[in-house]
């Protein structure tokens, strides 16, 4: 975590409206004013928890926050450094080569052209155009080169 | 208008599309295909890698539509492609939901339409509908109302049921990487829908259709929990009341379907002049 989001996680009161706003929470081991708290008393980094998967990105943590700590984004900062360190977990980890390959994150199979044809529908996602796909595909060569292995 | 379809649109419910024309040629708004765009990228997935691969497909994507307003189906695309555009200072991107309550209005909706769908809903926002709200100040995220009002205007309920502001639990890159944590919450969710009596779930994203939908068919095999209730997508309601053939909605390809859903949409009730 750079010092611009220490900062603000500084500010944190332990009033755990985050982790009562988290419906992940109580289901997983997930919690988040723990999670903060580790950090500001201990100085556990905010990546070294697995748990971060478990997050759904709902943002009610973050919006309900009293003191507007950006719980979701520094959650999904943290990932970045979790994904460098251990990859991507569970079927997440074909997504960004999918998304290199097709220019999607969810490919169309030859089935799915069957149900729009059917609909009379055209098919124009970058991942049937060799261009737009090609430069799609650079775009996440270009980001994702030493970020992924 | 262009159309941004999103790969779970153009790759998987290619229906909601379709529905989508009607409903604009039926109020006579022009669109058309936003050709050459790619997956949006999905937002917390993409985040969760690199902020900067996501900015700069969703800015790829926003430049194609040559400043034409850019017309979403999906709280994902809709996320990224609003966010991004804020933050680069270009682009006009809406989510049909918000437009259809917003600049075509539940009035002029409930004078479009053909038939009445006399149908119990659960309806479910889903998260990124209006969340992150730092740039989405179009609604209350604790208690929105413009779902409530749409499904009102085609002549259906829109039934209350315990947990309805929760996630889906398909978001934030869980139901691939977390698939188990994804259907508990399914699970909870769907349990709390099944309490009130409904003939369908209604979402405006395609994701949340995917999680509901095929998730009911994972929670069968994995939890041996059914429950049976079908997921459709706002758009596609809204074409059949307005007229289009229920077939086109493609809700016949849904993994849950249940031939009294299709009957009242067949039939629906005379919409009063
Ligand atoms: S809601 Fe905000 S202040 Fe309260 S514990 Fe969570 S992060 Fe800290
Ligand atoms: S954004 Fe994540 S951590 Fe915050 S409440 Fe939602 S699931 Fe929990």
């Amino acid at each position: 975590m750079d010092d611009e989001v220490g900062a603000v996680i500084n500010k944190c009161i332990q009033c755990g409206t985050c982790i009562g706003s988290c419906f992940s929470g109580r289901v997983t081991a997930l919690n988040t004013r723990r999670i903060l708290m580790e950090h500001l008393a201990k100085g556990v980094p905010i990546e070294n928890h697995d748990a971060l998967w478990f997050c759904v990105t709902c943002y009610a943590c973050q919006e309900r926050c009293p003191r507007g700590i950006p719980v979701t984004e520094i959650i999904l900062k943290a990932r970045n450094e979790l994904a460098r360190r251990k990859g991507l977990p569970g079927r997440l980890k074909n997504a960004f080569s999918y998304l290199e390959k097709h220019s999607a994150l969810v490919p169309g199979k030859d089935r799915n052209l069957e149900m729009r044809k059917e609909l009379g529908l055209p098919v124009y996602h970058s991942q049937f155009d060799d261009e737009a796909r090609k430069e799609v595909s650079e775009i996440v060569k270009r980001h994702l080169k030493e970020v992924i292995r | 208008m262009k159309f941004f379809p999103g790969c779970m649109i153009h790759n998987r419910y290619p229906g909601i599309e379709k529905s989508l024309y009607y409903v604009f040629d039926n109020l006579e708004i022009e669109i058309s295909p936003l050709k050459g765009s790619s997956c949006c990228p999905a937002p917390s997935i993409t985040k969760s890698v690199s902020q900067d691969l996501w900015l700069e497909i969703g800015k790829r994507n926003i430049q194609l539509a040559k400043n034409d307003t850019i017309m979403t189906a999906c709280n994902g695309c809709f996320t990224t492609l609003f966010e991004v555009s804020e933050k680069i200072g270009t682009g006009d991107v809406r989510h049909v939901a918000e437009f259809l309550y917003f600049d075509v209005g539940t009035e002029k909706i409930r004078r479009s339409i053909t038939k009445r769908l006399p149908l119990k809903l659960a309806v479910h926002y889903g998260c990124h509908f209006f969340r992150p709200g730092e740039y989405k100040k179009f609604t209350s995220p604790e208690r929105p109302k413009i779902l409530d009002e749409l499904v009102e205007a085609i002549g259906s309920q829109s039934v209350d049921y315990r947990y309805k502001m929760m996630c889906c639990g398909g978001g934030g890159g869980v139901r691939a990487g977390a698939t188990e944590v994804s259907q508990e919450l399914l699970e909870i969710k769907l349990d709390a829908m099944s309490n009130e009596e409904i003939d369908a779930i209604v979402v405006v994203c395609p994701l949340c259709l995917n999680q509901f939908d095929n998730g009911q068919k994972e929670l069968e095999n994995s939890r041996n929990r059914s429950y049976g209730i079908p997921t459709v997508h706002y758009i596609q309601l809204l074409a059949v009341a307005m007229g289009m053939e229920p077939e086109l909605t493609g809700i016949q390809w849904h993994s849950i379907s249940s031939t009294d859903l299709i009957e009242k949409l067949v039939k629906g009730e005379m919409a009063e002049e």
